[in-house]
């Protein structure tokens, strides 16, 4: 546990220091998995299906603000609809639109999420997303989540139906239309999933900002275990053919994430470098401003078992270190409460007859969060 | 001379102006029942938009089947279904929002008064020194 420590105050300190090159290179990374994995699945615009292409638009998204990511992916998806077909194209300007105009006016902040979940879809792992939305995010993630499946099951309706749409000819315009809308419209699983997905989102939420021990740890459970009832309840009624397997190991690995990112949770976004710049009367200020590296004061318990000839030893020590000394069976066990700066100085090494009994508390930061 | 004070006191001010104080003081200019009428206003906008998508598609669908009954079907009963359906979209729509509309302002109030209190203290520093 240390050593985590130490590592998670290491990538805290990296990433503290060199923020201005850490966050574009996520970006870039992202940008181009998810433009890749656009262009892998759908590539029907054969101008726009090239790692140069995508590599500039990855660029692209490194400085400019997260949001673009997600113009671009919606940019690249409906060029890639268009090439199959106007009509493909304008169910999904429709549905693009709808998502926008109904959901993004609420949550601008995690329209990110709308990417990321179709993307984990296509890698058969998007139970990640409720269970770490829920936990870093607020109900309102719950409709972003949403509509990063609907978005998916939009993608997967156009793919599947392709090979069709292109033998259909041009004249047949109404018949592509309905073939994509009935995709979409009859697919239960979708429907399973959005619910499943967003109830999961607000239970993790809900749960998580409960003043209860260990309440991150069984919000993350609780959100797995229901995710996984309401997808085999959903199979059941609809028949919607959602594999048993993946999403039992899917649900699994979501907890291990979601174990990740509480410990990481403070590197998130609690404590960043910030470069300001302000006037008075008398001067210019650009101040530079690094966050402390605010690691909890552990508190230890060290418990001493003396042997009686010790017991005068310990007598005599000073009577500010609150200790209590008991006697049992020729014996004296001290209890002393100490508290320590860093968690970087742990005490590893038990010497002598002291036993050392470790409990670290949790860090308390609290949660200023918004509702929404 | 530099007041050691003030300048923390005026960079912690100058982040949260330059990150969620933003949004805040956005909100704050506004009326409490402005903000939020603006905001529905927007909101029954919006749901207008996305009814208005969501019929067009709803003829597209059945564009043949939909010019042969025109013709036949009660299109005052037609309309008016239609409108029902939109008054109950965009009510429910408009009350979502006033919900959300209504905690966000509260919210930013509530942030905005931490800060006015500091500009006070600053204010005050500068008076001392």
């Amino acid at each position: 546990m240390t050593a985590l420590l130490e590592l998670r105050d290491k990538l805290k300190l990296i990433y503290n220091k060199n923020e201005e090159f850490i966050l574009p290179v996520i970006k870039f990374l992202v940008a181009f998995v998810v433009l890749s994995v656009v262009n892998g699945q759908m590539g029907y615009m054969t101008r726009i299906d090239s790692v140069a292409i995508v590599l500039v638009a990855a660029l692209m998204c490194s400085f400019l603000p997260v949001g673009v990511i997600t113009l671009f992916a919606g940019l690249f998806s409906l060029l890639h609809m268009y090439a199959l077909s106007l009509e493909v194209a304008i169910v999904g300007l429709v549905v693009y639109l709808l998502l926008f105009l109904l959901f993004f006016r609420f949550g601008t902040k995690d329209g990110i999420v709308v990417v990321l979940t179709p993307l984990l879809c296509f890698m058969k792992i998007p139970y990640i997303m409720p269970v770490v939305m829920g936990l870093l995010g607020t109900p309102l993630s719950a409709a972003s989540v949403g509509c990063g499946v609907v978005v998916f099951y939009l993608l997967q309706a156009v793919i599947l139906n392709a090979p069709t749409i292109k033998t259909m000819s041009s004249a047949d315009a109404m018949g592509k239309l309905r073939l994509v809308l009935d995709a979409l419209l009859d697919n239960k699983a979708m429907l399973v999933m959005v619910i499943a997905f967003a109830i999961t989102v607000i239970v993790v939420y809900i749960v998580r900002r409960m003043s209860i021990d260990y309440s991150w740890t069984i919000a993350m459970v609780a959100g797995v275990l229901l995710n996984m009832v309401i997808l085999l309840i959903g199979d059941l009624i609809y028949e919607t053919n959602i594999s048993v397997v993946g999403a039992i190991l899917g649900n699994v690995l979501a907890l291990g994430v979601a174990k990740v990112v509480e410990f990481f949770r403070f590197c998130v976004d609690y404590s960043r470098t910030e470069k300001v710049q302000f006037e008075d009367d008398e001067y210019y200020y650009y101040v530079k401003a690094v966050p402390k590296m605010n690691v909890a004061a552990p508190t230890k318990t060290v418990k001493h078992i003396n042997t009686q000839r010790r017991v005068a030893a310990s007598q005599s020590r000073p009577a500010s270190s609150q200790s209590r000394p008991t006697s049992a069976q020729g014996r004296s066990v001290t209890t002393e409460r100490t508290r320590r700066d860093s968690a970087a100085k742990y005490d590893k090494s038990v010497s002598g007859r002291s036993v050392t009994i470790g409990s670290r508390q949790d860090e308390s930061q609290e949660d200023y969060e918004e509702l929404f | 001379m530099l007041n050691e004070e003030r300048v923390i006191l005026m960079t912690k001010m100058a982040s949260y102006e330059e990150h969620e104080g933003k949004e805040n003081m956005k909100i704050g200019k506004y009326f409490r029942g402005d903000y939020i009428a603006v905001q529905v206003l927007k909101s029954i906008l919006s749901a207008t938009v996305a009814f208005a998508l969501i019929l067009g598609l709803y003829v597209l669908y059945d564009f043949e089947v939909f010019m042969q009954d025109l013709y036949k079907i009660d299109l005052v009963s037609f309309a008016k279904t239609i409108l029902i359906y939109y008054g109950v979209t965009v009510v429910v729509y408009a009350a979502f929002s006033y919900g959300i509309y209504t905690y966000r302002y509260s919210k930013a109030r509530k942030s905005l008064k931490l800060y006015h209190q500091n500009l006070k203290k600053l204010n005050s520093m500068y008076e001392e020194g």
